[in-house]
């Protein structure tokens, strides 16, 4: 039975190797191999026989040689907003180890089971290699000076032939800071305002919602702040699935302070496991419950009284729409027992500190922006702003939403909520050195220069409506209100399964003249259409390879350097975009405060631009060398304050960890940033502050400035407004100002110079000025429970669109059919569908996120690590709806929607997690299209491992009145086994 | 097992309650789950803790199997007794036998007739399954007994390779195993149905222990035993190492654990049936190798052990031998 | 010397499944093998637990105890490794082990499944530690450097503790006593003979 002698030879070598080399537990393993007998010496060369070498994997990346050094660098997660950082190992410019970042504040060496695994977004067999065209529906590869050009070229011709607002430029949550102002900048200079992205369909509601209450439109706190809470309620919500890494501080605080942790959700999600109480609503009755809540809490007296006289505004209209809110009444609609209520009512308002946590269960919704008010109401009423443990902290989705919704990747703004009133326009000319005439000519009018967008939830309506000069009589209001509808559409990292009504979006998609989608992944845009031509795909790197900052939930700048060379051909955000414009003839103009070198865009030089234009929101200190020794002494911050410690370089000590915005003044003031917004308690240049002075001074004879309260140390100690040269000059402290800032104020404002205000003095004076007498820039208002400028400034309650009781229409009907952002806005006329359809659509249809994937997928269905984890696409069904309809776990199942006969094909997953009535679909998957597997459709080797149908294929019409937002968690839908 | 055991499983249950009183009171809605007091129901009562995965491995969501410690003992301790008494038992008898009886002899001394008992193709059968039959058991009691015994002698390297191969074997020589038996069943079932005459064949001992020598026909009660344990025996074991050979294709892990115990159990019983008949048909008597040998088997031995076959062959033979067309005298 | 154990808080274990990608990462384990996993009892009902599980390194390992090639070995830091070079793919020690940690790169080929492959603990196996042919084999070998097993360390919300059995004991107990509740330490009574009762 002996074969080979040498076989034996060899096997012996091995063996001896290793006796070499055991480690700690050879002595055991000796002992074993000590009992190899007589037979032993030239048995062995059996040993090789048929006993082929067990492989951990064919070609594996994170072989690492030990002998020689390893670069580690330093970058953040690319996928929530909670922004882990990760420590890659570097060796050959090979991505070869993740470690745990164990200094980090924010993740303090954890991931979640993407973040773990993000190492093989840069080893992506499967990222798109080079740019590609479609010619008669096949995918050819090209060069990227043909893709350019020819993407440029039919750019300018859309252009010269129907106008820059023919043109749609849709954004990316994950783009860097600095790639997300440099889009918007692109969209500015090419003359629309038509450019937006992922926040629309997230947060654009809480935005909205939020800043129209005290002022800006953020986490008011943050993940580490959350510790302090003693009591907190998720509402809306799974940051367990969606935020796991924030779940540390969530629990970690509940353990530490035996903290109540109410979940509120329709759905018993990983995070409700977790709860110390679970309230189960029925989904889209977000406003009475909070309604019902608050009038166990007036009832009760166990509102704050002294916070409300000082600091907020109208609540007396609050209490009024409140007092309709019985507990009977909310139990009708709501379905939630009024004594469980009451519990959790007299927990948030006497059990303080306590927070609300929201995603986008709140803000998903044709009353989005209603509910997120209605939320912070809740906080104001029972004072939980403005301090440690307390606060709306609003968990944003991508990893750099806030940052791309900070720098104006919005329809409604330029960057820093500016606006787009002339004088925004005229701030952001002074910042870039154009003139502002020059910046009207790129627009087709002044007034479509001044008019919002169209938001990315309703472009294919755009594309399918004429334009103004397109439309016919018989169009009547569907019709675009600009010249013509849109022609083109550039993506750049945005997944094309994100958005509702999908059949109406394809149409859409085959109608475009020329589809650009720049992205590291192909992306549904690629394949779901029948487009044979016009259509580009140009791969983006990861923001792995490359250097920029990007912002976290809680305002924090991280700075992200690049961990290798941007793989295969792709290239980085900055240099595909410089390029762009090189060919489009704005370079020189869009280039010239930017930094190039040997062809090469330099992201610090992006961001020190911004820092010269950020005033409005305090972006203007973080400087690119203040990020990076951030990123440097992670060790030094404190993980609850956040704060740099003594022990911390003096750079940076007293610092707050990523110089969280506003970050007042240049960045030789060293502001240590804003940790807990609106905080009274601090000195503003300790990051205190007041609600801010955002609506004017007095509304029907009241005042809207705070009564007695004040930020720690002011030298007003009462309400103010925000500051301008008048109001310096009123309080004589228009001398404090140097000649600099003077000199600076003159040669911009001239004869206006009594309009400058705080935030569009460029000198960063006014700021500095009032800094130095304690007082916040932007003023000490109060924050307004009535907001008069949106369509319901009391929330109020209104049925989802489609809604499972259409008995409750008449008395709590949407709103009427109207017009916004250039389209029009349905309301009732397809609400009244709801009385016929629930009878064929009896489930209520909610979507959500799973922890494996993000987003819409298509990058992390191509990660073999995480695609192993959830290989198919589900539907989550009750027992007992499951029972009736005779549906096994794990069966085939049609879930079919009521418009466009839509359909999906899914597995069922039965599961008590939902109630009888809902079922819950996630919104990750893409690739199948109504049964039809479009594996093919994608170009050869750049499909996702797991496809699958995309919720968006059944999920309906209905939009926020204020954002556009649209509606995925309240619909209509029927199941049946397939 | 443990199984049977309800009041034990009661009193331990018990205290586990008391001790979950003492623990901390859980907050509410949170329902008490602890999992020591779920390990250790699990445990008395057999069960696994069960619960949800998203991978597509029905395996992977059995968190807790506490069966794994019952089939530990069942391969560490029964079968290795079982199988070591069943196996050591029967040579220390067969050797005793031996001793005492020696070689049992043809009565009256070889004739020199000879006559066919068994054709080529029953033989070739029989050999192929003997065959399949040494190495099935050898390989598979390589796998109990193999690290203890063999693996000093070789050294864990020569021994792996030898197991490995050992495997490889046993898992292809199932199949010629089952066919072979399969055959045996549908040539030699008509001649195996039990018969009246068998019990008193075996009241007698068959002629190995007492005087006088009981009547037997083409198989005696003895060989029927054989023949049964291996086509029933042999069926089983087949049965339960299909289910082996791809495992969790048709059942769970408990099922492949049941598989495995029922594999293994009958495999020894029946290793150690086969060396008796080993025994008997080789050293044990004289003649009867050569009934699989070469098929002839000598005049005087089978009269003695199967007369009435004998005389049926005879009859047969006095019929067969007639020409086509031959008449009887007188018949005409 | 340390004896190593995991322990899964289960009271903090959100099912993010860090651990399974950290492993996969870390080892490059390959598509079907899960040398972790988390398994979610009670799926959506109140008292719903996730629970992540591997190899648990137990005291008198039953893989080790059944083994027909004994191919497996303890260290001096009572972590439970084996030889794949030795191992012949029988499948014995999934039948033994109660955690359902044996994994085999093959299901079904007449049983001839591949070498097993399970959780090393990070301590690679008895080839040269951090050698290359040890990586392929089995993975990085973290103890070597010193560092503790990835899963553990990568933990979202610090619910999977490894390290020496007294010291995670220690910090399991702190943590019951100081948040009043904790449902225990899934499967140490099985591995470890050993309740963990606050």
């Amino acid at each position: 039975m002996l074969i080979k002698r040498s076989d034996g030879q060899a096997a012996r070598q091995r063996l001896a190797s290793t006796y070499q080399g055991l480690s700690s537990g050879g002595l055991d393993r000796r002992s074993f191999l000590r009992q190899a007998g007589i037979g032993g010496a030239g048995l062995a060369a059996l040993g090789t026989l048929g006993a082929s070498r067990a492989e951990a994997s064919g070609a594996a990346t994170g072989v690492l040689d030990h002998a020689r050094p390893v670069a580690r660098v330093k970058n953040v997660c690319t996928h929530c907003s909670v922004g882990c950082s990760v420590i890659a190992e570097v060796q050959d410019g090979v991505w070869v180890g993740q470690e745990p970042a164990w200094e980090s504040p924010i993740n303090r060496g954890t991931h979640c089971a993407k973040g773990a695994s993000v190492r093989e977004l840069v080893h992506g067999d499967r990222r798109l290699k080079y740019p590609m065209k479609l010619v008669g529906g096949q995918w050819r590869r090209i060069t990227w000076d043909t893709a350019l050009d020819e993407i440029a070229a039919k750019l300018t011709e859309i252009r010269g032939r129907t106008g820059p607002d023919s043109v749609f430029w849709l954004g990316s949550a994950k783009f860097t800071n600095e790639a997300a102002y440099l889009y918007r900048k692109l969209a500015a200079f090419w003359g629309t305002n038509t450019v937006d992205h992922q926040a629309r369909i997230c947060h654009s509601t809480t935005v909205a919602g939020v800043a129209n209450t005290w002022g800006y439109g953020a986490q008011t706190n943050s993940y580490n702040d959350i510790r302090n809470a003693r009591t907190m309620i998720i509402m809306g919500g799974n940051p367990a699935e969606a935020h796991p890494v924030s779940l540390q501080h969530v629990l970690s605080g509940k353990e530490i302070n035996r903290a109540n942790l109410i979940v509120i959700d329709p759905r018993f999600t990983r995070t409700a496991a977790h709860a110390t109480e679970y309230v189960r609503l029925r989904p889209g009755t977000d406003i009475p419950l909070i309604w019902g809540m608050l009038w166990h809490i007036f009832q009760n007296g166990w509102e704050d009284k002294e916070f409300i006289r000082q600091r907020v505004y109208g609540m007396e209209e609050i209490r009024a729409e409140v007092a309709k809110w019985t507990p009977e009444e909310v139990e009708r609609v709501t379905g939630v027992p009024g004594e469980q209520l009451k519990r959790v009512a007299q927990m948030f308002a006497t059990q303080k500190p306590a927070t609300l946590i929201w995603c986008m269960g709140a803000t998903q919704k044709t009353v989005g922006t209603a509910n997120v008010r209605a939320y912070s109401i809740l906080l104001l009423a029972t004072g939980n702003v403005g301090s440690t443990g307390t606060g709306a902290n609003i968990f944003r989705g991508h990893c750099n939403v806030q940052g791309a919704t900070d720098l104006g990747l919005d329809v409604t703004t330029t960057p820093g909520y500016y606006g787009l009133d002339e004088n925004a326009w005229r701030h952001w000319a002074r910042v870039w050195g154009v003139e502002y005439d020059w910046l009207l000519s790129r627009f087709g009018s002044k007034q479509l220069m001044e008019t919002p967008g169209i938001p990315t939830t309703r472009w294919f309506d755009a594309v399918l409506m004429p334009g103004e000069r397109e439309k016919t009589d018989r169009d009547g209001q569907a019709y675009v209100a600009q010249p013509h509808s849109l022609k083109a559409m550039m993506v750049f990292g945005h997944g094309g399964n994100t958005v509702t009504r999908m059949p109406e979006m394809v149409k859409g998609l085959e109608k475009l003249e020329l589809l650009v989608v720049a992205d590291p992944h192909p992306t549904t845009f690629s394949q779901i259409s029948n487009r044979r031509d016009g259509t580009y795909l140009l791969p983006i790197c990861t923001s792995f390879e490359m250097d920029g900052s990007r912002t976290v939930s809680n305002r924090s700048l991280q700075w992200g350097a690049k961990v290798v060379e941007p793989i295969f051909e792709s290239r980085n955000d900055y240099d595909v975009l410089h390029a762009l414009t090189k060919r489009l003839g704005f370079a020189d103009r869009m280039f010239a405060g930017i930094e190039v070198k040997d062809g090469k865009v330099v992201a610090e030089s992006i961001l020190r631009e911004m820092n010269r234009g950020l005033w409005s929101i305090g972006y203007t200190g973080q400087s690119p060398e203040r990020l990076k020794l951030h990123m440097q002494h992670q060790d030094k911050f404190d993980l609850v304050t956040l704060r740099a410690r003594d022990d911390a370089p003096a750079e940076i000590r007293g610092d707050y960890y990523g110089l969280p915005w506003p970050c007042w003044g240049t960045p030789e003031q060293r502001h240590p940033g804003t940790h807990i917004l609106y905080n009274t308690n601090l000195h503003v240049k300790d990051g205190g502050g007041t609600f801010r002075a955002r609506f004017g001074v007095e509304r029907n004879g009241q005042t809207l400035l705070a009564e007695g309260s004040y930020s720690k140390g002011s030298e007003i100690q009462d309400g103010y407004p925000e500051f301008t040269v008048a109001v310096l000059k009123r309080l004589g402290w228009f001398e404090e100002l140097t000649a600099a800032e003077k000199a600076s104020l003159e040669k911009h404002f001239g004869a206006n110079i009594d309009r400058a205000s705080w935030a569009t003095d460029l000198s960063g004076g006014i700021i500095r000025v009032a800094m130095e007498h304690g007082c916040v820039p932007y003023g000490n208002a109060k924050a307004r429970a009535v907001a008069w400028n949106l369509p319901d400034p009391v929330p109020v309650h209104r049925e989802p669109i489609y809604t499972a009781r259409p008995d409750l229409i008449a008395k709590y009907p949407t709103l009427p059919d109207r017009r916004g952002f250039r389209m029009p806005h349905l309301g009732q006329s397809v609400q009244v569908r709801s009385n016929t359809v629930a009878k064929d659509f009896p489930i209520i249809l909610t979507s959500g996120r799973l922890v494996e994937y993000e987003g819409g997928g298509e990058e992390t269905r191509s990660n073999k690590w995480l695609a192993e984890l959830q290989q198919d696409m589900f539907v989550e069904i009750n027992p007992a709806d499951a029972a009736e309809r005779k549906i096994r776990d794990g069966a085939w199942v049609w879930v079919t929607g009521p418009e466009s006969g839509a359909k999906t094909r899914v597995k069922a997953l039965v599961t008590e997690r939902v109630a009888k009535g809902v079922a819950f679909m996630p919104f990750h998957f893409g690739g199948w299209f109504q049964g039809e597997d479009r594996r093919k459709h994608y170009p050869a080797g750049t499909d996702p491992i797991v496809l699958g149908e995309s919720v968006n294929t059944v999920t309906t019409y209905g939009y926020d009145p204020v954002t556009f937002m649209q509606e995925t968690k309240v619909t209509l839908c029927q199941i049946r086994s397939a | 097992m443990i199984r049977h055991l309800p009041a034990a499983l009661l009193a331990l249950t018990l205290s586990a309650g008391a001790v979950q009183a003492q623990a901390p009171t859980p907050s509410p809605g949170r329902g008490t789950v602890s999992a020591e007091e779920m390990e250790m129901q699990r445990m008395l009562q057999g069960g696994r803790i069960e619960g949800r995965v998203s991978i597509p491995d029905a395996r992977a969501a059995s968190l807790i199997q506490p069966q794994g410690r019952e089939w530990r003992e069942f391969h560490n301790r029964t079968l290795a007794w079982v199988g070591g008494v069943a196996v050591l038992g029967i040579l220390g008898l067969l050797l005793a036998f031996f001793g005492v009886k020696g070689r049992i002899p043809i009565p009256g001394g070889a004739s020199g007739r000879t006559m066919t008992r068994f054709s080529l193709l029953e033989r070739a059968n029989h050999w192929m399954v003997a065959t399949c039959f040494i190495i099935l058991g050898l390989t598979g009691l390589n796998l109990t007994f193999g690290r203890h015994l063999l693996l000093p002698l070789l050294g864990p390297e020569a021994f792996t390779a030898a197991s490995l191969w050992g495997k490889v074997a046993h898992n292809y020589l199932a199949f010629p195993f089952t066919l072979g038996i399969t055959v045996m069943l549908l040539l030699w079932a008509k001649d195996n149905l039990p018969e009246r005459r068998d019990i008193d064949w075996l009241k007698l001992g068959g002629g190995f222990f007492g005087k006088g020598h009981p009547v037997a026909g083409r198989f005696n009660a003895g060989q029927k035993m054989v023949f049964w344990i291996t086509v029933l025996g042999g069926g089983l074991v087949a049965a339960s190492g299909y289910v082996l050979i791809f495992p969790f294709t048709v059942t769970d892990i408990a099922g492949m654990q049941l598989a495995h115990m029922v594999h293994g159990i009958i495999a020894v019983l029946m290793i150690a049936a086969m060396l008796a008949h080993i025994y008997i048909g080789s050293v044990g008597m004289e003649g009867a190798f050569d009934a699989m040998g070469s098929g002839q088997v000598d005049y005087n031995w089978a009269k003695e052990h199967h007369g009435l076959w004998v005389e049926e062959e005879v009859e047969k033979a006095r019929q067969t031998v007639l020409p086509p067309g031959a008449r009887a005298a007188g018949g005409d | 010397m340390a004896r190593m154990k995991f322990l899964c808080d289960s009271d903090r274990c959100i099912e993010c499944n860090a651990c399974v990608t950290a492993c996969k990462n870390e080892h490059e384990v390959p598509w079907g093998i899960n040398r972790r996993r988390v398994v979610t009892i009670n799926d959506g009902k109140p008292g719903e637990r996730s629970i992540s599980m591997a190899c648990m390194h137990c005291t008198d390992a039953p893989c080790a105890a059944v083994c027909p090639v004994s191919c497996f070995y303890t260290t001096a830091d009572a972590i439970v490794l084996h030889d794949k070079d030795l191992c012949i793919g029988c499948g014995y020690c999934f039948y033994a082990c109660p955690f359902g940690a044996p994994q085999y790169p093959k299901v079904g080929n007449f049983g001839g499944r591949g070498k097993m492959d399970k959780c090393t603990y990070c301590a690679g196996g008895p080839q040269q530690d951090n050698s290359a042919v040890e990586y392929v084999q089995y993975g990085a070998n973290r103890i070597a450097e010193g560092k503790l097993p990835l899963c553990a360390e990568m933990c979202s919300t610090k619910a999977l503790l490894a390290g020496d059995g007294d010291i995670i004991a220690g910090i399991y107990k702190e943590r019951v006593q100081r948040r009043g509740y904790g449902s225990g330490a899934w499967g140490w009574r099985t591995a470890y003979k050993q309740d963990l009762t606050v």
